[in-house]
Protein backbone atom coordinates (compact mmCIF):
# COMPACT_ATOMS: atom_id res chain seq x y z
CA UNK A 1 0.00 0.00 0.00
CA UNK A 2 1.75 3.26 -1.11
CA UNK A 3 0.25 6.39 -0.78
CA UNK A 4 2.07 9.27 -3.93
CA UNK A 5 1.86 12.54 -2.30
CA UNK A 6 3.62 15.67 -4.49
CA UNK A 7 4.54 18.71 -2.73
CA UNK A 8 5.77 22.31 -2.80
CA UNK A 9 5.13 25.55 -1.08
CA UNK A 10 6.18 29.39 -1.79
CA UNK A 11 5.93 29.68 -5.48
CA UNK A 12 4.70 33.06 -4.83
CA UNK A 13 2.99 33.52 -8.57
CA UNK A 14 2.25 36.27 -10.11
CA UNK A 15 2.11 36.83 -13.91
CA UNK A 16 5.36 36.59 -14.52
CA UNK A 17 5.54 33.17 -13.21
CA UNK A 18 2.39 31.53 -14.89
CA UNK A 19 3.95 28.80 -17.29
CA UNK A 20 7.40 28.04 -15.24
CA UNK A 21 5.84 24.86 -13.01
CA UNK A 22 2.99 23.32 -15.70
CA UNK A 23 5.08 21.62 -17.91
CA UNK A 24 6.53 19.60 -14.70
CA UNK A 25 2.34 19.95 -13.38
CA UNK A 26 1.45 18.15 -16.28
CA UNK A 27 3.46 14.89 -15.28
CA UNK A 28 1.43 14.79 -12.01
CA UNK A 29 -1.08 12.47 -13.07
CA UNK A 30 1.29 9.86 -13.65
CA UNK A 31 3.83 9.60 -10.87
CA UNK A 32 1.59 11.40 -7.68
CA UNK A 33 -2.23 10.61 -5.56
CA UNK A 34 -2.59 14.11 -4.76
CA UNK A 35 -0.18 17.64 -4.75
CA UNK A 36 -0.07 19.41 -1.21
CA UNK A 37 0.87 23.13 -1.25
CA UNK A 38 2.48 24.54 1.52
CA UNK A 39 1.52 28.34 1.40
CA UNK A 40 2.76 31.18 0.15
CA UNK A 41 1.11 30.68 -3.23
CA UNK A 42 1.18 34.56 -4.14
CA UNK A 43 3.44 37.53 -3.63
CA UNK A 44 0.67 39.71 -1.85
CA UNK A 45 -2.27 38.12 -1.83
CA UNK A 46 -4.36 39.50 -4.49
CA UNK A 47 -7.21 37.99 -6.50
CA UNK A 48 -5.90 38.53 -9.75
CA UNK A 49 -2.34 36.76 -8.42
CA UNK A 50 -4.74 33.51 -6.94
CA UNK A 51 -5.97 33.61 -10.71
CA UNK A 52 -2.46 32.69 -11.48
CA UNK A 53 -2.60 30.20 -8.78
CA UNK A 54 -5.67 28.79 -10.20
CA UNK A 55 -4.58 29.10 -13.77
CA UNK A 56 -0.83 27.49 -12.73
CA UNK A 57 -2.42 24.59 -10.72
CA UNK A 58 -5.79 24.18 -11.65
CA UNK A 59 -7.29 21.05 -14.03
CA UNK A 60 -4.01 19.06 -13.13
CA UNK A 61 -5.90 15.67 -12.77
CA UNK A 62 -5.19 14.87 -9.20
CA UNK A 63 -6.48 16.72 -6.05
CA UNK A 64 -4.81 19.35 -5.13
CA UNK A 65 -5.08 20.98 -1.46
CA UNK A 66 -3.31 24.27 -0.18
CA UNK A 67 -3.28 26.21 3.09
CA UNK A 68 -2.29 29.89 2.93
CA UNK A 69 0.92 31.51 3.76
CA UNK A 70 1.92 35.31 4.88
CA UNK A 71 2.24 36.10 1.64
CA UNK A 72 -1.34 35.49 0.66
CA UNK A 73 -2.39 37.57 3.83
CA UNK A 74 -0.47 40.60 2.55
CA UNK A 75 -3.34 42.55 1.00
CA UNK A 76 -6.14 41.66 3.45
CA UNK A 77 -7.78 39.53 -0.06
CA UNK A 78 -8.03 35.67 2.02
CA UNK A 79 -11.85 35.33 1.19
CA UNK A 80 -11.14 36.43 -2.72
CA UNK A 81 -8.27 34.34 -2.66
CA UNK A 82 -9.79 31.13 -1.00
CA UNK A 83 -13.37 31.67 -3.71
CA UNK A 84 -10.82 32.10 -6.69
CA UNK A 85 -8.64 28.71 -5.61
CA UNK A 86 -12.29 26.78 -4.35
CA UNK A 87 -13.33 27.90 -8.31
CA UNK A 88 -10.45 26.05 -9.27
CA UNK A 89 -11.41 22.74 -7.11
CA UNK A 90 -8.48 24.24 -5.04
CA UNK A 91 -9.07 22.75 -1.43
CA UNK A 92 -8.35 25.61 1.01
CA UNK A 93 -7.80 24.19 4.65
CA UNK A 94 -7.46 26.22 7.92
CA UNK A 95 -7.73 24.22 11.16
CA UNK A 96 -9.79 21.99 8.68
CA UNK A 97 -9.04 18.46 7.02
CA UNK A 98 -9.85 16.39 3.99
CA UNK A 99 -10.00 12.63 3.56
CA UNK A 100 -9.16 11.60 0.23
CA UNK A 101 -9.59 7.98 -1.16
CA UNK A 102 -6.63 6.76 -3.26
CA UNK A 103 -5.35 3.38 -4.40
CA UNK A 104 -3.20 3.13 -1.87
CA UNK A 105 -5.78 3.46 0.86
CA UNK A 106 -7.46 7.00 2.93
CA UNK A 107 -5.42 9.54 3.03
CA UNK A 108 -6.20 12.18 5.25
CA UNK A 109 -4.77 15.92 4.67
CA UNK A 110 -5.16 18.56 7.87
CA UNK A 111 -4.31 21.81 7.51
CA UNK A 112 -3.30 25.01 8.87
CA UNK A 113 -1.27 28.42 8.09
CA UNK A 114 0.16 28.04 11.28
CA UNK A 115 2.48 31.24 12.96
CA UNK A 116 5.50 32.14 14.63
CA UNK A 117 6.53 32.51 18.29
CA UNK A 118 9.76 30.24 18.59
CA UNK A 119 10.76 26.89 19.40
CA UNK A 120 10.91 25.79 23.36
CA UNK A 121 13.01 27.99 25.76
CA UNK A 122 14.07 30.44 22.61
CA UNK A 123 9.98 31.22 22.29
CA UNK A 124 7.41 34.28 22.86
CA UNK A 125 5.19 33.69 26.00
CA UNK A 126 1.71 34.90 26.45
CA UNK A 127 2.57 37.88 28.89
CA UNK A 128 3.23 41.31 28.84
CA UNK A 129 1.75 43.87 26.76
CA UNK A 130 -1.81 42.99 24.45
CA UNK A 131 0.54 42.85 21.66
CA UNK A 132 2.39 40.36 22.69
CA UNK A 133 -0.47 38.79 23.74
CA UNK A 134 -2.30 38.76 20.65
CA UNK A 135 0.79 37.57 19.07
CA UNK A 136 1.40 34.63 21.07
CA UNK A 137 -2.49 33.74 20.94
CA UNK A 138 -2.22 33.75 17.31
CA UNK A 139 0.36 31.03 17.37
CA UNK A 140 -1.86 28.71 19.91
CA UNK A 141 -5.05 29.08 17.95
CA UNK A 142 -3.92 28.23 14.79
CA UNK A 143 -1.90 25.00 16.81
CA UNK A 144 -4.90 24.24 18.48
CA UNK A 145 -7.14 24.20 15.40
CA UNK A 146 -4.47 21.99 13.50
CA UNK A 147 -4.23 19.35 16.04
CA UNK A 148 -7.92 19.71 15.80
CA UNK A 149 -8.02 18.82 12.50
CA UNK A 150 -5.65 16.02 12.51
CA UNK A 151 -7.06 14.14 15.34
CA UNK A 152 -10.39 14.24 13.76
CA UNK A 153 -9.41 12.44 10.48
CA UNK A 154 -10.86 8.90 9.80
CA UNK A 155 -7.73 7.99 7.66
CA UNK A 156 -5.41 4.66 6.79
CA UNK A 157 -2.22 7.92 6.75
CA UNK A 158 -2.51 11.57 7.93
CA UNK A 159 -0.65 14.02 6.70
CA UNK A 160 0.27 17.74 8.16
CA UNK A 161 0.36 20.64 6.13
CA UNK A 162 1.62 24.20 7.41
CA UNK A 163 3.09 27.04 6.08
CA UNK A 164 5.34 28.05 9.43
CA UNK A 165 7.62 25.38 10.45
CA UNK A 166 6.03 22.99 13.34
CA UNK A 167 10.50 21.96 14.26
CA UNK A 168 13.99 24.17 14.33
CA UNK A 169 14.99 21.66 12.22
CA UNK A 170 14.08 22.33 9.04
CA UNK A 171 15.38 26.09 9.34
CA UNK A 172 18.90 25.35 9.68
CA UNK A 173 20.77 27.84 6.78
CA UNK A 174 18.48 30.61 8.45
CA UNK A 175 19.56 33.27 10.62
CA UNK A 176 19.14 31.95 14.75
CA UNK A 177 17.47 35.29 15.39
CA UNK A 178 14.55 35.19 13.06
CA UNK A 179 13.82 31.31 13.90
CA UNK A 180 10.99 32.68 16.01
CA UNK A 181 9.25 34.50 13.34
CA UNK A 182 9.40 30.51 10.82
CA UNK A 183 7.70 28.56 13.48
CA UNK A 184 6.51 27.90 16.87
CA UNK A 185 6.75 24.37 18.90
CA UNK A 186 3.18 24.77 19.40
CA UNK A 187 2.22 23.22 15.83
CA UNK A 188 5.04 20.20 16.69
CA UNK A 189 2.92 19.57 19.75
CA UNK A 190 -0.34 19.15 17.43
CA UNK A 191 1.56 17.18 15.29
CA UNK A 192 2.67 14.80 17.67
CA UNK A 193 -1.10 14.97 19.24
CA UNK A 194 -2.28 12.42 16.04
CA UNK A 195 -0.51 9.77 14.54
CA UNK A 196 0.72 11.95 11.87
CA UNK A 197 3.11 10.18 9.02
CA UNK A 198 4.47 13.27 7.70
CA UNK A 199 4.32 16.70 7.95
CA UNK A 200 5.15 19.07 5.58
CA UNK A 201 6.00 23.22 5.45
CA UNK A 202 7.72 25.79 3.66
CA UNK A 203 8.35 29.65 5.11
CA UNK A 204 11.55 29.01 5.30
CA UNK A 205 13.70 29.79 1.97
CA UNK A 206 17.05 29.67 3.23
CA UNK A 207 16.35 26.34 5.30
CA UNK A 208 16.88 22.74 4.76
CA UNK A 209 14.65 19.91 3.37
CA UNK A 210 14.50 17.19 7.03
CA UNK A 211 13.39 16.99 10.21
CA UNK A 212 11.30 15.24 13.02
CA UNK A 213 9.35 16.75 15.89
CA UNK A 214 10.03 15.52 19.32
CA UNK A 215 7.58 12.57 19.23
CA UNK A 216 9.35 11.44 15.54
CA UNK A 217 7.05 12.61 13.18
CA UNK A 218 9.30 13.42 9.60
CA UNK A 219 9.16 16.62 8.87
CA UNK A 220 10.03 18.06 5.15
CA UNK A 221 10.60 21.89 4.42
CA UNK A 222 9.16 21.45 1.02
CA UNK A 223 9.69 25.39 -0.11
CA UNK A 224 10.45 25.95 -3.04
CA UNK A 225 14.24 27.68 -3.26
CA UNK A 226 14.79 24.81 -0.93
CA UNK A 227 13.74 21.44 -3.42
CA UNK A 228 14.54 23.51 -5.90
CA UNK A 229 12.51 21.94 -8.37
CA UNK A 230 8.40 22.21 -9.47
CA UNK A 231 7.51 19.47 -6.67
CA UNK A 232 8.70 17.08 -4.43
CA UNK A 233 7.37 12.99 -4.12
CA UNK A 234 7.08 11.52 -1.21
CA UNK A 235 5.76 8.17 -1.17
CA UNK A 236 3.92 7.10 2.31
CA UNK A 237 3.12 3.62 3.08
CA UNK A 238 3.80 -0.34 4.58
CA UNK A 239 5.63 -0.71 1.19
CA UNK A 240 9.52 -1.07 2.22
CA UNK A 241 7.96 -2.91 5.77
CA UNK B 1 21.75 58.72 9.63
CA UNK B 2 21.36 56.54 7.31
CA UNK B 3 23.06 56.12 4.07
CA UNK B 4 25.79 55.25 2.21
CA UNK B 5 28.74 57.79 1.88
CA UNK B 6 31.82 58.39 -0.40
CA UNK B 7 33.78 55.33 -0.46
CA UNK B 8 32.98 54.24 2.99
CA UNK B 9 31.67 50.45 3.28
CA UNK B 10 28.08 50.82 3.87
CA UNK B 11 26.98 50.29 7.33
CA UNK B 12 24.63 47.96 9.07
CA UNK B 13 21.79 50.51 8.37
CA UNK B 14 22.05 50.44 5.02
CA UNK B 15 21.21 46.81 5.53
CA UNK B 16 18.51 47.19 7.37
CA UNK B 17 16.99 49.45 4.79
CA UNK B 18 17.32 47.57 2.13
CA UNK B 19 16.12 44.46 3.68
CA UNK B 20 13.31 46.16 4.75
CA UNK B 21 12.96 47.70 1.45
CA UNK B 22 12.90 44.45 -0.65
CA UNK B 23 10.26 43.07 1.75
CA UNK B 24 7.58 46.22 2.05
CA UNK B 25 7.89 47.16 -1.65
CA UNK B 26 4.73 45.78 -3.10
CA UNK B 27 6.49 45.72 -6.43
CA UNK B 28 9.23 43.63 -4.88
CA UNK B 29 7.92 41.87 -1.78
CA UNK B 30 10.78 39.85 -1.54
CA UNK B 31 11.72 38.24 1.71
CA UNK B 32 14.39 35.50 1.21
CA UNK B 33 17.03 37.98 -0.34
CA UNK B 34 20.01 37.98 1.68
CA UNK B 35 22.44 41.90 1.90
CA UNK B 36 26.21 40.91 2.89
CA UNK B 37 27.62 43.80 3.46
CA UNK B 38 31.66 44.09 1.87
CA UNK B 39 34.37 46.46 2.44
CA UNK B 40 33.50 47.80 -1.19
CA UNK B 41 29.81 47.57 -1.24
CA UNK B 42 27.12 45.04 -1.33
CA UNK B 43 26.62 41.57 -2.33
CA UNK B 44 23.04 40.13 -2.72
CA UNK B 45 22.27 36.48 -2.75
CA UNK B 46 19.28 34.58 -2.58
CA UNK B 47 16.77 33.32 -5.33
CA UNK B 48 13.55 34.27 -6.66
CA UNK B 49 10.92 32.88 -9.36
CA UNK B 50 11.55 34.74 -12.30
CA UNK B 51 14.33 37.03 -14.57
CA UNK B 52 12.04 39.92 -14.08
CA UNK B 53 11.89 39.99 -10.22
CA UNK B 54 15.75 39.65 -9.84
CA UNK B 55 15.73 43.05 -12.23
CA UNK B 56 13.46 44.53 -10.20
CA UNK B 57 15.42 44.07 -6.93
CA UNK B 58 18.89 45.02 -8.22
CA UNK B 59 16.61 48.65 -9.77
CA UNK B 60 15.57 49.30 -6.23
CA UNK B 61 18.36 48.75 -4.83
CA UNK B 62 20.52 51.11 -7.63
CA UNK B 63 17.80 53.82 -7.40
CA UNK B 64 17.92 53.83 -3.64
CA UNK B 65 21.48 53.89 -3.44
CA UNK B 66 22.73 55.17 -6.56
CA UNK B 67 26.96 54.94 -5.35
CA UNK B 68 26.82 51.67 -3.93
CA UNK B 69 28.63 49.09 -5.81
CA UNK B 70 26.28 45.81 -5.51
CA UNK B 71 26.95 42.26 -6.78
CA UNK B 72 24.34 39.93 -7.57
CA UNK B 73 24.15 36.46 -7.09
CA UNK B 74 20.22 35.72 -7.03
CA UNK B 75 19.47 32.95 -9.20
CA UNK B 76 15.99 31.77 -10.34
CA UNK B 77 14.58 29.01 -8.78
CA UNK B 78 14.43 25.75 -11.56
CA UNK B 79 10.87 24.10 -11.83
CA UNK B 80 11.74 20.85 -13.37
CA UNK B 81 10.14 17.78 -12.41
CA UNK B 82 12.16 15.87 -10.10
CA UNK B 83 14.02 12.72 -10.72
CA UNK B 84 13.85 11.14 -7.35
CA UNK B 85 11.12 10.11 -4.65
CA UNK B 86 11.30 9.90 -1.27
CA UNK B 87 10.40 6.48 0.38
CA UNK B 88 8.86 6.97 3.76
CA UNK B 89 7.84 3.75 5.07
Amino acid sequence: MVIRIAAVGDVHLDEDVVGRFRPALEELPDCADVLLLAGDLTRHGTESEARCVAQEFGDLGVPVITVLGNHDHQCDEVPQVVKVLEDAGITVLEGTGVVLECAGGRLGVAGAKGFGGGFAGRCASDFGEPEMKAFVQTTKDSADSLGAALRGLDCDVLVALTHYSPVPDTLAGEPLEIYPFLGCYQLGQAIDSAPTALALHGHAHHGSERGTTPGGVRVRNVAHPVIKQAYSIFHLGDHLD
Amino acid sequence: MTGHHGDAPPDEYVEAEIQSMLAEDPDVAEQGITVVRRERGLVLYGEVESPHRREEILRRVAERFPDLPVTSDIGVIRTQAPTQVEELP
